[in-house]
């Protein structure tokens, strides 16, 4: 049988300011009736590009050769209204986030009717009662009462499977999977991932699943296919690829994935403690004229951290774990105490800041894009009693050379920009540095290196991290004791080393089942 | 610095174009009572209502005064001024937006609250009402034009703010321990001055106007001054006779105004470090 999609030595180049760019360079591929493959890659490798070149939603400004084809297709030189007859019909498409890909005045039921309507030539009776099972399908609970839902009024996970059953209501023959559950919490994630594997085995489509992560590839794909900065190094069965990567690239990313198993920790912490927080609750506002107090994002937690130890903080999106964060840097008002080094902390003073840090999520957004690296950087030594002079010894710290200090933020790399927000961090020589997601945004290669910069720092200054993650494979590598959060109240601490035993929390158990098993 | 924000500035196609209509509109109000071809103020009455032509060259007025000579005299009492008001406006609605943005909670609710009260009432009645305690005269027009633009500045400055207040970095620097006014000036307000920027060289247009109107109501500058909105206002009556006396001065002020937009869209480009340009 002839593939389903074919990419035959396909080239695409962006036109722009300072010349031509190329995002991919020669790419050949091609997907059987049936099959799913895998495409890796970081960001900036050029997988979204080929599924825009794919779905034919490219910007004016690209430049093509090669060929594209759908079946016997050529899809660039497809009309539009060819176009149209394809996209959506013969080719689905699932994307990262569903709160962005479902319109938000329009009720779920309506978006999945005309899409039915659209392409399946259905009059509104038909198409009602079509997505009615298309949504029964995805295995939702009372379709009927969701399709009146608008999208805020659905869960995250709901939304997706809304997309995925629109999807596979068309009957496609193709569908592009670009991150689908990215934006989802793990155990939401593993859910859908399940449900598209028996979807799949029921109707027999092929697709191509772009994703970063390689853990979660290896479970879905049959085949797998790696992308380096527009070029497919490496192609074949998962299970091969990444037990015996034949390519240094992949050598580099399989190498990167965090494994449990592998502990990059193995000292044990003194058993003095540095930091007590006794039944912490942080609520966000306060009870107004007509409404109620909202539900407190985090329920008197209790927790200590040692000196020099790694604390791990573990949880889904919204279970209290940032709140917690923004409580011990004075963000967020909070109730309950804070003991450090063995005094009671009443009002947030300098030497409380100086020696509690905190390093966010996205450096994008927690470097200032209007100051130069040495401003940004010279303010905490400043402020705590260092001298400016000092930049080029922080820097080096973090290895990034001294003459970065005259570039601006947006002039260095995620993984670099990183750096500057951790050197900031120890340029107050803090005694805990809480790393709030801090990798969450970073490609897996980078991430290995910000984590083995985070354990060289610990090692020259014994510095404590408190380690908020969502990542339960990242953090049992280096974590000494690991705190799982549910819903604003902490469920357990735990050793890192016995965080799998028999006796643990059920969340536990399930955040771990749901965690993407670690390849080879 | 600076150097380097006139060179990206100059790279910029509006930016350039900005920058040579306002060059010229600095040299008319440097220089322009010199070179004018004839005394503004010397009535002709054989000569009124000239049209355009070799004589008078934009044309003569009701008086006969030159047309021409009158625009080259007046940039000087209409532009400065109309800027000084715009900027003054602008600095002290900028600060106080995002002052009110980073404090949050009820000290943004009163200010914010203050500022829809002072706005409820028209700009020209406050300035008006400023003016005619204030006295009357040109300078205190410019001041009450400024302050009738704050309450606007505040709000649009206020919301571009919010977002900033919003990003990581003021987060980390108030978890640092910094002074309220270090994180006002330094991390928040650079980040908010493209969109402000951009509002205040719109608002120069306004201001010229509202100059304008106050001087036609006898309380910015006084006949028989050739402040561009005052001969606007004064030619409005012979807008059927002789066309060109109202249309020179109109057209004067909208190159002025499209100058500082051009300007205003080439420093919001040139303001930003992400643009390399």
């Amino acid at each position: 049988m002839s593939a389903v999609l074919t990419v035959e030595n396909y080239t695409l180049d962006y036109r722009t300011g300072w010349g031509l760019r190329r995002a991919l360079d020669a790419v050949s591929l091609s997907i059987a009736p049936g099959e799913v493959l895998g495409l890796v890659g970081e960001s900036g490798s050029g997988k979204s590009s080929l599924a825009w070149a794919i779905t034919r939603s490219l910007p004016t400004n690209a430049m093509e050769a090669g060929a594209l084809r759908l079946g016997a297709e050529d899809l660039r030189t497809a009309s539009p209204q060819q176009l149209g007859a394809i996209r959506g019909r013969r080719i689905g498409m699932v994307f990262q986030d569903p709160s962005t890909s479902l319109n938000p005045t329009i009720r779920l039921g309506e978006q999945v009717i005309e899409v039915l309507m659209r392409h399946r030539g259905l009059d509104r009776t038909a198409a009602s009662a079509a997505a009615e099972a298309a949504l029964a399908d995805v295995e939702l609970r009372d379709p009927a009462a969701l399709m009146r839902r608008f999208p805020h009024e659905a869960s995250g996970g709901e939304k997706q499977r809304v997309v995925i059953a629109t999807v596979f209501a068309c009957d496609p023959e193709l569908i592009l999977f670009d991150e689908p559950t990215t934006a989802l919490d793990v155990i939401t994630g593993a859910r859908i991932l399940d449900l598209f594997g028996r979807l799949r085995a029921r109707t027999g489509v092929a697709a191509l699943y772009i994703s970063h992560d390689l853990g979660l590839v290896s479970r879905v794909a049959d085949r797998v296919a790696v992308l380096e900065r527009g070029v497919v190094v490496e192609q074949g069965v998962p299970a091969d690829v990444f037990r015996t990567p034949a390519h240094s690239y992949t050598r580099v990313l399989v190498a990167a994935v965090p494994r449990p198993g592998h502990r990059l920790v193995e000292d044990t912490p003194p058993a003095t403690t540095l930091l007590t927080a006794t039944s912490i609750s942080v609520r966000y506002a306060r009870k107004r004229l007509f409404r109620p107090a909202p539900p407190a994002a985090t329920h008197a937690v209790d927790f200590d951290i040692r000196r020099g130890e790694i604390f791990g903080i573990v949880g889904e999106s919204g279970s209290g774990k940032s709140s917690l964060a923004r409580a011990l840097t004075g963000l967020a008002p909070f109730t309950g105490a804070i003991d450090l080094d063995g005094r009671r902390i009443a009002a947030m003073d300098r030497p409380y800041r100086r020696a509690v840090q905190i390093v966010f999520q996205h450096p994008d957004a927690s470097l200032n894009p209007r100051m130069r690296i040495a401003d940004i950087l010279s303010r905490p030594l400043r402020l705590y009693g260092g001298d400016s002079a000092e930049v080029p010894r922080v820097l080096e710290e973090v290895r990034l050379p001294a003459s970065y200090a005259s570039k601006f933020p947006h002039q260095l790399s995620g993984g670099e920009k990183q750096r500057v927000a951790i050197a900031r961090a120890f340029a107050a020589k803090p005694a805990l540095v809480i790393c709030d997601e801090i990798t969450a945004a970073l490609d897996v290669s980078v991430q290995a290196q910000v984590i083995e910069l985070l354990l060289a720092l610990r090692r020259a200054h014994g510095t404590a991290y408190l380690f908020i993650t969502h990542d339960l494979n990242l953090v049992r590598q280096i974590a000494h004791r690991i705190a799982v959060m549910q819903e604003g109240v902490i469920v357990e601490t735990r050793d890192a080393a016995d965080l799998a035993s028999p006796d643990a929390h059920p969340y536990t158990a399930a955040l771990l089942a749901a965690s993407p098993a670690p390849i080879g | 610095m600076s150097d380097n924000l006139l060179r990206r500035l100059w790279r910029t196609k509006q930016g350039r174009i900005g920058a040579i209509v306002l060059g010229l509109a600095a040299l008319l109000c440097l220089f322009g009572p010199n070179l004018a071809p004839q005394n503004p103020e010397a009535i002709d009455f054989l000569g009124r209502f000239r049209p355009p032509g070799a004589q008078n060259w934009l044309g003569a007025d009701q008086l006969g005064r030159d047309v021409l000579s009158r625009l080259m005299t007046g940039a000087r009492s209409t532009i400065p001024l109309a800027l000084l008001a715009t900027l003054l406006g602008t600095l002290a609605g900028a600060v106080i937006g995002t002052l009110s943005a980073y404090l949050g909670g009820r000290w943004d609710e009163a200010i914010m609250r203050s500022i829809d009260a002072v706005m409820a009432v028209p700009g020209l009645l406050l300035a008006l009402l400023l003016v005619s305690s204030l006295g009357k005269g040109s300078l205190n027009a410019a001041l009450a034009i400024a302050i009738a633009f704050t309450p606007g500045m505040a709000r649009v400055t206020r919301s571009v703010a919010l977002s900033v207040r919003a990003q990581d970095y003021v987060k980390a620097a108030i978890a640092r321990g910094e002074r309220g006014s270090f994180i006002v000036l330094r991390e928040m307000l650079p980040n908010v001055i493209g969109p402000v920027v951009v509002e205040t060289t719109i608002r120069v247009a306004f201001a010229v106007m509202l100059f304008a109107t106050l001087s036609f109501l006898g309380l910015g500058a006084q006949p028989p001054a050739s402040e561009w909105g005052l001969m606007v206002a004064e030619a409005r009556r012979f807008v059927h006779q002789a066309p060109w006396i109202i249309l020179a001065p109109a057209i004067a002020i909208g190159i002025t105004a499209i100058g500082f937009n051009l300007l205003g869209d080439g420093l919001r480009d040139a303001l930003n470090p992400r643009d390399e340009r």
